[in-house]
């Protein structure tokens, strides 16, 4: 094995972590505070995916078809909490089912609309081309991947540890009853964080979009994989998100690379070595 | 409570009547073949169910353990191995993937459970479906005839029918058992059992070990149900449907699986040539049951009944 290919494993692997952090994040911060594991959120990626690549072909403008993406799928999202979730609150189990009841609906009627051949996005020039790493020429897009991660990481951090809206929903997930009595309006709050983490998910669409096949399924697909990353990483924990998204993003490309056959099963690996050592997660807290 | 439980009997009994009667009523064989098929989904649901009932863990990856039984017999079919053989090594897999089930969730519950079950049928699937040598890829693996004795339609269907209530017993019994009693403390109070010195853990793998093993009959019928197995049969939307089979029904009823498959599976089949998105409604029906009838179908039923009945004897 040369370095240079190496490398192009490496930045593979990084750029395919840069997008399950995106999809992971939104995953972790409802967990976090609403405490719902929401398995539409690979429902709300392919959603946001499909949109994105009817804007994009329409404008040219990828920044575009993620802004109109997020905000469509945020929408979408709290419809859904504000009419079906909320019904439900508070009741794990129910809660879950409904989400998994929303993920059958959505991937049907994205079938319906969009039928059963995959679909890709065709970028613009400025992120179309290759860049030139020494001896290895490496695609434009796959960095752009990397940098929207890294700028959604730092624009969560400062929002979560330096605002105000970002105190109230650090005391929301610490306490949500003592929060409550403090005055704030949890309810408002964990709708906000619910439509929060849908566009996390609409915006992680468009940018899969550019990297993956859209097809039906892919909503599966990278929901097993959020799944893992967060069980790695530990439910509600952001950091844990983005450990893990790393992590399992570089097992994935070096196994996709060396041995294609197991490449499912080397995902498998990590997350079992976690469950048996810390079933809470890397970053998650025992509750 | 002395003539519920004879109301039930006799409806139970009835039931049974009109299964085992069903092959001389001149049906047409599409439907006795779909019963059968009802009857194989229904298996994978009590399995489900057995966990969701009795122990509180709602497993969405329970089809994963089936398809992995239905590879092992598909596999050794395609190896030219007799039906003994087919059926020991679809015995072995189905141990050693429940095996990995169990180790892997024993130590979790609620919905930490079910994202762990829900991972691990991914990984089945994606292994079904990369592993091409073994599995065939995407194309699955074909020409998995059923045994002699059972190749013809009706004689399959009874096939399904005698496991499915055979099995359903067996639960009977191990619900009734000290086990079954430590399954629903577990289920009640993790806590509590365990400072009572039961290791909640080893419970849950032998739970999830006996649930397994009815997944994986329920696999091993369903390939010769449909004389082939693909990728798909370990797919989250298979899991889902047999956790909507469970929830339809209701959740620890005895008769809710049954119920919950025979909607589901008519749907599938019957409804899918008139109404291309099946899934939809599907998806509502039970978004709707989870919303306003918590407890299933049959759940549903039976409180509705029992309320009569308390205000016509008060």
């Amino acid at each position: 094995m040369d370095t240079s290919s190496l490398l192009v494993h490496t930045l593979n692997g990084l750029s395919f972590g840069a997008l399950l952090f995106l999809v992971a994040s939104g995953f972790t911060l409802i967990f976090g505070l609403l405490r719902i594991v929401n398995l539409a959120h690979g429902a709300f990626y392919l959603v946001g995916a499909y949109i994105g690549l009817l804007v994009v072909a329409a404008t040219g403008n990828v920044l575009l078809g993620i802004l109109v993406a997020a905000l469509a799928v945020s929408a979408l999202g709290l419809g859904l909490e504000r009419t079906l979730l909320k019904r439900a609150r508070g009741k794990e189990l129910p809660e879950v089912l409904l989400t998994i009841g929303i993920a059958f609906v959505i991937a049907d009627l994205c079938l319906a609309a969009f039928g059963g051949d995959p679909k890709s996005v065709t970028m613009p020039s400025v992120l179309s081309g290759a860049v030139q790493f020494g001896s290895v020429t490496y695609p434009r897009y796959r960095l752009f991947v990397v940098l929207v991660a890294v700028l959604v990481a730092i624009g969560i951090y400062l929002v979560q540890h330096h605002t105000k809206i970002g105190a109230i929903v650090r005391a929301g997930v610490d306490d949500r009853e003592i929060a409550a009595a403090m005055g704030i309006n949890v309810d408002r709050v964990f709708t906000g964080m619910f439509a929060f983490g849908a566009a996390l998910a609409g915006l992680a669409g468009v940018v899969g979009a550019g990297l993956l096949t859209v097809l039906p399924g892919a909503d599966v697909e990278i929901l097993l994989f959020a799944l893992v990353v967060v069980i790695i990483g530990g439910l509600g924990s952001v950091k844990g998100a983005a450990v893990g998204s790393v992590l399992i993003g570089l097992v994935d490309a070096y196994s996709k690379a060396w041995i294609p056959e197991l490449s499912y099963f080397t995902i498998f690996a990590p997350m079992a070595l976690v469950l048996v050592f810390r079933p809470a997660g890397l970053f998650g807290r025992t509750a | 409570m002395m003539r519920r439980l004879t109301v039930s009997r006799l409806a139970v009994v009835a039931g049974l009547a009109l299964a085992i009667a069903v092959p001389y009523l001149g049906v047409r064989r599409y439907y006795i073949s779909l019963l059968a098929l009802v009857f194989i989904a229904a298996l994978l649901a009590v399995s489900v169910n057995m966990l969701a009932g009795q122990m509180g863990l709602v497993s969405v990856g329970h089809a994963g353990i089936a398809a992995s039984a239905s590879y092992a017999v598909g596999w050794s079919v395609n190896q030219g191995h007799g039906y003994p053989t087919q059926l020991l090594l679809a015995l072995a897999v189905t141990l050693v993937v429940s095996a990995v089930y169990a180790l892997t969730s024993m130590r979790t519950s609620g919905i930490f459970f079910l994202m762990v079950t829900l991972a691990l049928g991914m990984v089945v699937f994606g292994l079904a479906y990369r592993l091409s040598r073994v599995t065939g890829g995407e194309n699955g693996l074909r020409g998995v005839w059923r045994p002699p004795g059972v190749s013809e339609t009706w004689q399959f269907y009874y096939l399904c029918l005698a496991v499915l209530v055979l099995v359903m017993l067996a639960l009977w019994v191990i619900q009734r058992s000290p086990f079954g009693l430590v399954l629903r403390g577990i289920r009640d109070s993790e806590s509590r059992m365990s400072s009572l010195g039961y290791s909640v853990a080893a419970y849950k793998f032998f739970a999830i070990m006996i649930s397994g093993l009815v997944a994986g009959a329920a696999g091993v019928l369903s390939v010769w149900h449909a004389e082939f197995v693909s990728p798909s049969s370990a797919g989250f939307l298979r899991s889902a449907l047999t956790v909507i089979m469970v929830i339809l029904g209701g959740v620890g009823t005895w008769l809710g699986p049954l119920v919950g498959a025979g909607v589901v599976v008519w749907t599938e089949n019957a409804l899918s040539t008139h109404l291309e998105r099946w899934p939809t409604v599907l998806g509502l029906i039970f978004i709707i049951v989870v919303l306003f009838a918590p407890q299933g179908l049959v759940g549903t039923a039976a409180a509705r009944l029992r309320h009569r009945r308390s205000r016509t004897r008060s």
